[in-house]
C-alpha cells in the first residue's frame, strides 16, 4: 500500500482543517473531522480501505478520547494524530501483513499514532506562533479603523500559517513515512525487544487517556466506584457501550432528581450560588 | 431619539462569525480575542454611526479572551446585549462590560471543559465505538450528526439567551438547576468511560511458571481472570489516574513511565504480544 501525491494534498488539507486552531472551526473542524475515529472513515475514504481505516481510527480514538486543552495548553495535537498518524498506520499494519482488527494490529496503529501525535505539540506551537504576526497586523487596523480587515486577519490570513505548519509537514511525512515500512521490516524483528516493547506501549496506552478523563471527573474516591460500576457492567456483565449509555442515563436521572430536592429542602440563599462554583472542577 | 435594537440579521451575522471564527486566529498571547473582536464588529457596526464611535467600541473588546468555546457562546450573546443597552444610554461603560466577560470567562471555562470535552463528547463517542465494531462507518457517522446537531443548536440558544436575558444569563449556567445537571451528566460519563475502559482496553500478561515437562503451574493471566476479567487494564488505568491526580504529572510524561514498563515488563517476560511476520 502507498500513498501518492494527490492522497498525501488532501490528508494535508484535512490536516489545516482539523487541527486545534483550525481553519473548520473548533465544532466542525477540531471536535468532528479531529477526532480520530472520524479521521479513520476520512483516511478509509481517501485511501480506498474505509474497513481497516475504522477499525485504526477507532483503537487510536480510545487513546484520545478526552483531549482536553485546559488554558490552550495541549498534550497532543490532532491534526499529526490523526491525518498523519492513521495513514502511516495503515501502510505499516498492511505492509507488514497485521490483521488490523487484531489486538497486534491496534497495538501497532495506537503505538504508531501516538509517537506522530507528539509531534502534533510541535505544529501546535508553531501555527500559534506563526499567527502572532496576523494578529500584530490586527492590532494596527484597529489603531488605524480599518475594522474590515479584521475578519481577513481571523478566517484568511492563518491560511499561510497552516499550510506552513499543517499541510506540508504532514504531505512530506506521508509520503516519505510509506517508504519506513521496508526498513522497518528488514531491521526490527517482530519478536527482538524494540518490536515487542512497541505493541506492548501499544496496549498500555489507552489506559493514559481513560485516566485523563478520570481527571476530570472524579472529584472525591467515592467517585472511583462509579467508574468501577461502569467497568464492571461491560467486563463481568457483559454490557455493550450503548447498554451502559442507557443505564448510566438512568442513574443520572435518579441524581438529578435527588440533588433537586436537596437545593429545594436546604433553602439556600440565592447569593450562595455564586460562590458554591466548582471548586471540585480544579483538582 | 428611538430606541436602537439589533436586527436579527446582525444577530445571526455575529454569532456565524463567533461559531466559526473564535479560534481561527489563535496565539499563545491572545487566544480567542480576534475571534472575538469579530463577532463584536456587526453588532458594533449597527449600534454606533460615525467610525470613530465604532472603533472607540470595539476597544473594549481586544482585551485578552479565553474560554470553552461552545458554553462560551453564552459570553458572546451577553456582551452583545450590554452593548445594546450601552448604545441605549444606559448606565453601562466598557470597562463595566470587560469586568463582566472577564469574570465569566474562567468559571465557563471551567463548566465547559468538565461538561463539553470531558463528558459529552466521551459518551457520544462512547456510544460511537459501540457502533463500530468489525469496522463499521456507522459510528463516525453517528458521531458526526450527533455532536454536530446538539453543539451548533446548543451554542445557537445559549447566545440568544445570552443576548435576551444579559446578565441575569449566568444563572443558566452557573446555578442550582444547572448545578444538577452538570452532577447527573458527569455521572453518566463516567458510568459510560467505564465501559469504554473495559471494552477497549486490553492488557494482558504472559507470564506463566512451567514444571519440568513444560505444562504450567501458575498462569497469570487465567488466575487474574478468575479474580476479576480485565484486572490489569483496570489496574494500570488507576495507576495513570494516581501519577497524574496525586503526583501531578503531566500525561506526556506518564506515556513515558509506561514506555519504561513495556520495556522492562518485555525484558522480564511479563509482557510478550507473540507475534511473527
Amino acid at each position: 500500500m502507498e500513498i501518492n501525491l494527490f492522497q498525501a494534498v488532501l490528508f494535508g488539507l484535512f490536516a489545516c482543517l482539523s487541527s486545534m486552531p483550525g481553519m473548520g472551526g473548533t465544532t466542525i473542524g477540531n471536535y468532528t473531522l479531529g477526532r480520530p475515529l472520524v479521521a479513520g472513515l476520512v483516511v478509509g475514504i481517501i485511501m480506498g480501505d474505509i474497513k481497516t481505516g475504522i477499525i485504526i481510527g477507532a483503537a487510536i480514538q480510545v487513546v484520545y478520547i478526552a483531549l482536553v486543552t485546559p488554558g490552550g495548553t495541549v498534550s497532543a495535537d490532532v491534526r499529526a494524530i490523526s491525518y498523519i498518524g492513521i495513514p502511516l498506520a495503515m501502510v505499516a499494519i498492511k505492509g507488514l501483513g497485521l490483521d488490523p482488527a487484531s489486538s497486534e494490529g491496534t497495538g501497532m496503529a495506537v503505538a504508531l499514532g501516538s509517537a506522530v501525535g507528539t509531534l502534533g505539540t510541535v505544529l501546535f506551537y508553531g501555527t500559534a506562533t506563526v499567527n502572532l504576526v496576523w494578529q500584530h497586523m490586527g492590532w494596527r487596523a484597529v489603531e488605524k479603523g480599518q475594522l474590515n480587515r479584521l475578519y481577513v486577519v481571523d478566517m484568511v490570513l492563518p491560511w499561510i500559517s497552516h499550510f506552513i505548519c499543517s499541510f506540508l509537514p504532514t504531505v512530506i511525512i506521508t509520503m516519505l513515512g510509506a517508504n519506513m515500512v521496508d526498513i522497518i521490516k528488514n531491521y526490527l524483528p517482530m519478536d527482538g525487544i524494540a518490536m515487542m516493547t512497541l505493541f506492548t506501549v501499544g496496549s498500555l496506552l489507552p489506559a493514559v487517556g481513560v485516566a485523563i478523563l478520570l481527571k476530570q471527573v472524579v472529584s472525591k474516591p467515592a467517585d472511583l466506584l462509579t467508574f468501577f460500576f461502569g467497568f464492571v457492567l461491560a467486563a463481568i456483565m457483559g454490557v455493550n457501550l450503548i447498554g451502559a449509555a442507557i443505564i448510566g442515563g438512568f442513574f443520572a436521572v435518579l441524581l438529578y432528581n435527588i440533588r433537586l430536592l436537596q437545593y429545594k429542602t436546604a433553602h439556600v440563599p440565592a447569593a450562595g450560588a455564586a460562590d458554591f462554583d466548582d471548586d471540585e472542577e480544579d483538582i | 431619539m428611538a430606541e436602537k435594537k439589533l436586527s436579527k440579521k446582525t444577530l445571526a451575522k455575529s454569532f456565524r462569525n463567533w461559531y466559526y471564527g473564535h479560534l481561527t486566529c489563535f496565539s499563545q498571547e491572545h487566544m480567542q480575542t480576534f475571534g472575538y473582536l469579530c463577532s463584536m464588529l456587526p453588532i458594533v457596526r449597527e449600534l454606533y454611526d460615525t467610525p470613530e464611535e465604532q472603533q472607540e467600541a470595539l476597544k473594549t473588546y481586544s482585551a485578552f479572551f479565553n474560554t470553552e468555546p461552545q458554553l462560551g457562546t453564552v459570553i458572546v450573546g451577553v456582551t452583545a446585549g450590554l452593548e445594546e443597552a450601552k448604545a441605549n444610554g444606559e448606565a453601562i461603560d466598557g470597562e463595566m462590560i470587560n469586568g463582566i466577560r472577564a469574570g465569566l470567562m474562567g468559571p465557563v471555562a471551567g463548566i465547559g471543559d468538565s461538561l463539553v470535552v470531558g463528558t459529552l463528547i466521551p459518551i457520544l463517542l462512547g456510544i460511537a465505538l459501540g457502533l463500530s465494531g468489525g469496522g463499521s462507518p456507522l459510528g463516525a457517522i453517528f458521531y458526526i450528526v450527533v455532536w454536530n446537531l446538539v453543539v451548533t443548536l446548543g451554542m445557537r440558544f445559549l447566545y440568544y439567551k445570552g443576548y435576551e436575558l444579559g446578565g441575569k444569563a449566568v444563572e443558566i449556567i452557573v446555578g442550582e438547576k444547572a448545578n444538577a445537571i452538570r452532577e447527573a451528566v458527569v455521572m453518566l460519563g463516567t458510568i459510560v468511560i467505564g465501559a469504554v475502559a473495559a471494552s477497549w482496553i486490553n492488557i494482558t500478561t504472559s507470564f506463566k511458571m512451567l514444571n519440568a515437562d513444560g505444562s504450567p503451574i501458575i498462569d497469570l493471566q487465567s488466575t487474574l481472570d478468575g479474580i476479576c476479567p480485565k484486572l490489569l487494564s483496570a489496574a494500570t488505568v488507576i495507576f495513570c489516574w494516581w501519577l497524574m491526580s496525586k503526583k501531578k504529572i503531566s500525561p506526556t510524561v506518564v506515556m513515558l513511565i509506561l514506555v519504561v514498563i513495556a520495556f522492562v515488563g518485555v525484558l522480564v517476560g511479563f509482557f510478550n504480544p507473540g507475534l511473527s511476520y
